[in-house]
């Protein structure tokens, strides 16, 4: 229960500080919108011959709704590392408040963020020629995908942002997603890759979360496409989740 | 000003040692106990350990040895209910530049478990005490530095707490901020008997609001009473020479240090401190002895002991503060 209230009241204070900074959020909307315009510019053209994605537009507003997500769970390792330079980290740590609760309510925010976010580059989407063939009730899992791997993510940035208290590690958590979506089908189905890419793809967990969101914009409802989707998140998340609860723990000794 | 009526102590450390990585021992055995209702000061130049004290103390960090009690609770096995009955303000004023002061205030409540109506009540009060009410509604990043360090205080407020540690609580401010902190401090102490263990670099705090002062140098202890008791401790007056060079200074003491009467001498960079008894007789007769040498020197006064020079007996230097509030020894 306290830990409840209190992360509640850290949430809103996440959300609020969020809501007055929108120079923070707006590259992480701009930045994705605009990858998605030259990508689709790019390919569009050649990718239902060169490897049989007809709604190519539909097979990237994935990749832009997940780099948006991937950047907005990013900021949060930015701002506990300035909460732990200006002393406003320690003021929380001296309160009796589950300390628990200071890493829930980022995971939180970040999750409401991260479908905030999301909601504004679906409709884009949409309107740009993506088809969502599971509907409004699609839509709502794809912004529960995104809120879980907003959490799931934004652990990483914590982790490294308690651990070093350094302002300038903690933009790995930015950095970080570059890899993990490069070494994934973002641009390409995972057939056309090299076998040693192809491995590398299988074990990374943004592979299984682009393949259910892409089952359910392009195909329908596919169970098997959503279990693979949601247990990735759910692992990264444990892992990323354990991480930062290390870290806060070193940092509150 | 500064009355005393305690008996129990409410904060204690015992062979406080802590040591960081690479070795490096910030703290080397601290005991002490401050009573309730009373004002300690922690004075020691930058390093000299009094942030890592309170800090532990206040459970943010745990010792390498030794352990302490807050109010008879143990700081490493109940540091969740040491942290209900404190009231902390650390050097840096941790505040959220995004918030206001108001909505600051009323999630430090909130983190306390105060309710809705009480924590609005409670902030209404501590806006008014540390005059911000008009400025509850802006943004923190506006407010200058001295409204930080009140609404600073004022959040280590919010559960009316009866003990509150402040860490440099007006370094950097000017007079008036200072002197508006110091009369808040004096009113909580007086008026609602709230415990206060002050860290400083300004004496003159020290001098004003403390009961009992601890001089830390390199991680101990090296005097402890109030600043009466300190002061008399020296038991002399101090004729201070002031030089040009530290040379000179050197020169001036050895001069002085041929005096009868002369209990001791301090040489500083730009100066030389002799105690001495009767200083009044003591100064013609060192202006003469440095004349004699030829001994170069900018100029002379006497003075009764000082906390200054209580921290100078006791650390071998003067404790000195630059523009930024940067301690430094001389």
């Amino acid at each position: 229960m306290r830990t409840a209230r209190a992360t509640y009241y850290l949430v809103l204070r996440a959300l609020r500080e969020s809501v007055r900074q929108p120079e923070v959020e707006l590259p992480n909307l701009l930045i994705p919108l605009f990858f998605l315009a030259v990508i689709i510019g790019a390919i569009n053209q050649i990718a239902p011959d060169a490897f049989g994605v007809t709604n190519y537009t539909g097979f990237q507003v994935p990749v832009a709704m997940t780099q948006a997500v991937a950047g907005v769970a990013a900021v949060s390792g930015i701002v506990i590392v300035m909460d732990i330079e200006r002393g406003y980290f320690d003021k929380l740590l001296l309160t009796p408040a589950p300390r628990v609760a200071l890493l829930l309510s980022r995971l939180l925010a970040d999750a409401v963020r991260s479908m905030v976010i999301s909601a504004v580059i679906l409709p884009i989407g949409l309107a740009i020629g993506s088809p969502l063939e599971t509907g409004v009730a699609g839509a709502v899992v794809l912004l529960l995908l995104m809120g879980a791997f907003g959490a799931a993510y934004s652990g990483i940035g914590m982790a490294i942002s308690l651990r070093s208290g350094n302002p300038q590690a903690a933009q790995l958590g930015v950095l970080l997603f570059f890899p993990l979506l490069f070494l994934s089908p973002a641009f390409t189905p995972i057939d056309v890759f090299e076998p040693w890419m192809r491995a590398v793809a299988e074990v990374n967990p943004v592979t299984y979360l682009l393949g259910g969101m892409r089952s359910l914009i392009l195909e329908g409802w596919d169970a098997a496409d959503l279990a693979y989707a949601v247990a990735a998140v759910a692992g990264l998340g444990a892992v990323t989740a354990t991480l930062a609860m290390l870290a806060l723990r070193f940092r509150a000794r | 000003m500064k009355e005393r009526g305690c008996a129990i102590a409410v904060i204690e450390a015992e062979g406080l040692v802590k040591e960081y990585e690479r070795g490096v021992r910030a703290l080397n055995g601290i005991d002490l106990s401050v009573e309730e209702g009373e004002i300690f000061g922690f004075l020691g130049q930058n390093g000299s350990g009094k942030s890592t004290t309170i800090r532990i103390l206040t459970t943010l960090l745990a010792p390498t040895a030794g352990g302490g009690r807050i109010a008879g609770l143990d700081i490493r096995r109940d540091a969740g209910r040491v942290r209900e009955r404190i009231g902390v303000a650390l050097q840096e004023a941790g505040l959220d530049d995004l918030q206001t002061g108001a909505e600051l205030l009323l999630l430090q409540g909130r983190l306390y478990g105060m309710g809705g109506a009480q924590v609005r009540r409670r902030v209404a009060e501590l806006l008014e005490l540390v005059d911000l009410a008009g400025d509850a509604e802006r943004p923190i990043r506006t407010y200058s530095g001295g409204m930080k360090r009140r609404l600073d205080l004022a959040s280590a407020l919010i559960h009316a707490p009866s003990i509150v540690f402040l860490d440099e609580p007006t370094t950097g401010l000017d007079p008036i901020a200072r002197d508006t902190i110091w009369r808040y401090i004096e009113r909580l102490n007086q008026e609602d008997r709230v415990t206060f263990f002050l860290t400083t670099q300004y004496l003159e705090e020290a001098d004003r609001l403390a009961h009992r002062i601890a001089i830390l140098d390199a991680g101990e202890i090296v005097a402890e009473g109030s600043p009466a008791e300190l002061k008399a401790e020296i038991g002399t007056d101090v004729v201070t020479v002031q030089v040009a060079a530290p040379e000179d200074a050197r020169r001036a003491a050895e001069v002085a240090r041929g005096l009868a009467g002369v209990a001791d001498v301090r040489v500083t960079e730009n100066s030389a401190a002799v105690y001495v008894a009767d200083g009044g007789a003591a100064v013609a007769r060192i202006v003469r002895l440095l004349d004699d040498a030829a001994a170069p020197f900018t100029s002379i006064t006497l003075a009764q002991p000082t906390l200054d020079d209580v921290f100078l007996r006791a650390t071998g230097h003067y404790l000195q503060v630059d523009d930024a509030g940067e301690e430094r020894a001389d």
